[in-house]
């Protein structure tokens, strides 16, 4: 099987594209079903995610700035920071393992564009994220962080990472559909990278071999576009070099891919 | 304008069992060398070489024995299944009543499910909630509107479901057997319901083991075998060559209008 799309492959592709962004009301209305149904009995309701948020960054926070003997007053709001920004990239990239095969009842009866589902996964984790980044203006506010106008960076930041997002939903979501044990091996990248970028430890402390863990992981290059700017420091002009670069390699692959192989998703699920 | 191509439409199903979907095994082959040459993929065809065009105004009714492909062939009228050789070219808004208790959430009130699946099928989303009041009446269920549907009987499930499916007008019909849903008096309102659609669709295509629905809904009928068509024709003539009776009613079809 030839990997290369016809002109005709494109075309529906690019409608594919199309009308997934064009039906914002639809994937708008599924992401706020999907965080509703989660929560629909409990009665703190959605805010277990910013509850559990809090508990997780307070317990965290306490005991690491004793353990990297850092001062809680700047260790936490930068913890809080990271850990925010990494629980959305975390669950875009969790979730996109199941983005089609959980959507099996739509897709194999209706003509259904198949980036609408990636559209709501994306608004589904921006919602979590709503909820999340509550605690950052609490924690400043507890330990007298005072924001800069650098803060203002981590916009231009988010919507880099919205636009790489979009591509890597696509492709993690067809090749888990195909290949069943991606989800799983996807599940321990992301465990690895959480200890390879800098969420609980800061860059200077891993002195030389800083540029290579941090320079050149993706993972790292886009937490720190949004995180950066919010704990106060614009990001380094490489730092935008290298997202911009993973963006443009990101849809030279998903592009032709979710091109050719767009047809056959519903056959894998 | 509806209307419907398929040319040489085929699909054809690859099976992967666990083996073959894991990674390891495709590295496995791919460096390994011999061992068992794509033996691991087999493949159903479900449909082979269809050709088939409808025009507005086309009522076809599919007849073939369980497994046949009628499910298959009405997922591709649909646009669900995009053929995996030649094509299908569909024009028209399409109404798939094939399963009319899609993408209902138990947990979701019944005004809830009535705007998300109106959304679904193509309504915005003030439109769906301008005939949230509408739609419950005519699935009759009261004061359940605003509880949860885990708390509906199956009844009232259904009856909501169906409300909701046939709220909207299509160019294009799609039933696997007619619907049938509630006791007798909310069933003969659903049977006007459906054949208040099918007069507005421009095609319809009804799968059936029914004669007589065939007979009263459609003009045309063909009759699938191991996934391809053996027969196209008046539907009388379909329903003989399928083995069955051409039972004695008279057509009481609402004319095709067109859309």
């Amino acid at each position: 099987m030839s990997l290369k799309p016809s002109s005709r492959d494109w075309q529906r592709a690019i409608a594919d594209a199309r009308q997934g962004l064009s039906a914002w009301h639809v994937w708008n209305l599924l992401a706020m079903t999907d965080i509703r149904q989660r929560y629909k009995r409990s009665r703190v309701g959605p805010f277990w995610i910013t509850l559990s948020m809090a508990a997780f960054v307070g317990g965290i926070g306490l005991v690491y700035s004793t353990l990297f003997k850092q001062d809680i007053r700047t260790y936490l709001p930068y913890l809080a920071v990271n850990y925010v920004v990494w629980t959305l990239i975390q669950g875009i990239i969790m979730d996109a393992t199941g983005v089609f095969s959980s959507s099996g009842v739509y897709l194999r009866q209706e003509a259904m564009p198949k980036t609408l589902f990636a559209m709501r996964l994306i608004m589904r984790n921006l919602i979590m994220f709503a909820h999340n980044i509550i605690i950052i203006p609490l924690v400043f506010l507890l330990f007298g962080v005072w924001p800069d106008w650098e803060m203002l960076l981590a916009i231009p930041g988010m919507i880099m990472l919205l636009v790489a997002a979009y591509p890597v939903v696509m492709l993690i979501g067809m090749i888990s559909t195909r290949f069943r044990d991606t989800p799983v091996i996807i599940q321990n990248v992301l465990q690895i990278a959480f200890f390879l970028t800098p969420i609980m430890w800061k860059v200077d402390q891993l002195g030389a071999a800083a540029p290579f863990v941090v320079g050149l992981n993706p993972f790292a290059i886009f937490l720190r576009i949004v995180a950066e700017p919010m704990n106060g420091r614009a990001p380094s002009l490489w730092t935008w070099g290298v997202a911009i670069l993973v963006i443009v390699l990101l849809y030279a692959i998903t592009g032709p891919l979710f091109a050719r192989l767009r047809a056959r998703i519903v056959y894998w699920l | 304008m509806a209307s419907i191509i398929l040319e040489n439409a085929c699909v054809e199903f690859p099976i992967y069992n666990a083996r073959g979907r894991s990674i390891r095994r495709n590295l496995m082959a791919r460096v390994g060398g011999s061992v068992a040459a794509d033996g691991d993929v087999v493949s159903v065809n479900a449909l082979k070489n269809i050709n088939l065009r409808l025009t507005n105004g086309d009522r076809l009714g599919l007849l073939g024995h369980n497994g046949a492909g009628k499910s298959t062939l009405l997922r591709v009228l649909s646009g669900a299944y995009e053929p995996s050789s030649g094509t299908a070219e569909i024009e028209g808004a399409v109404s798939s009543l094939l399963d009319i208790t899609m993408g209902m959430d138990p947990e979701m009130s019944g005004a809830e499910n009535i705007v998300l699946r109106g959304a679904i099928i193509g309504m915005t989303i003030p439109e769906a909630r301008e005939r949230i009041p509408e739609i419950a009446e005519f699935a009759e269920i009261g004061d359940f509107l605003d509880l949860p549907m885990r708390t509906y009987s199956s009844g009232m499930n259904l009856r909501l479901a169906f409300a909701i499916s046939t709220a909207i007008r299509p160019d294009i019909l799609l039933m696997d057997e007619l619907i049938s849903v509630g006791d007798a008096a909310f069933a003969s309102k659903a049977r006007q319901r459906v054949q208040e659609l099918i007069a507005s669709a421009g095609i319809l295509v009804l799968a059936s083991h029914d004669p007589k629905s065939l007979l009263e809904y459609c003009t045309r009928g063909i009759v699938m075998e191991h996934g391809q068509i053996v027969f196209d024709g008046p539907i009388e003539e379909a329903i003989v060559r399928h083995g069955m009776e051409v039972p004695e009613i008279k057509k009481e079809v609402p004319a095709a209008t067109g859309a």
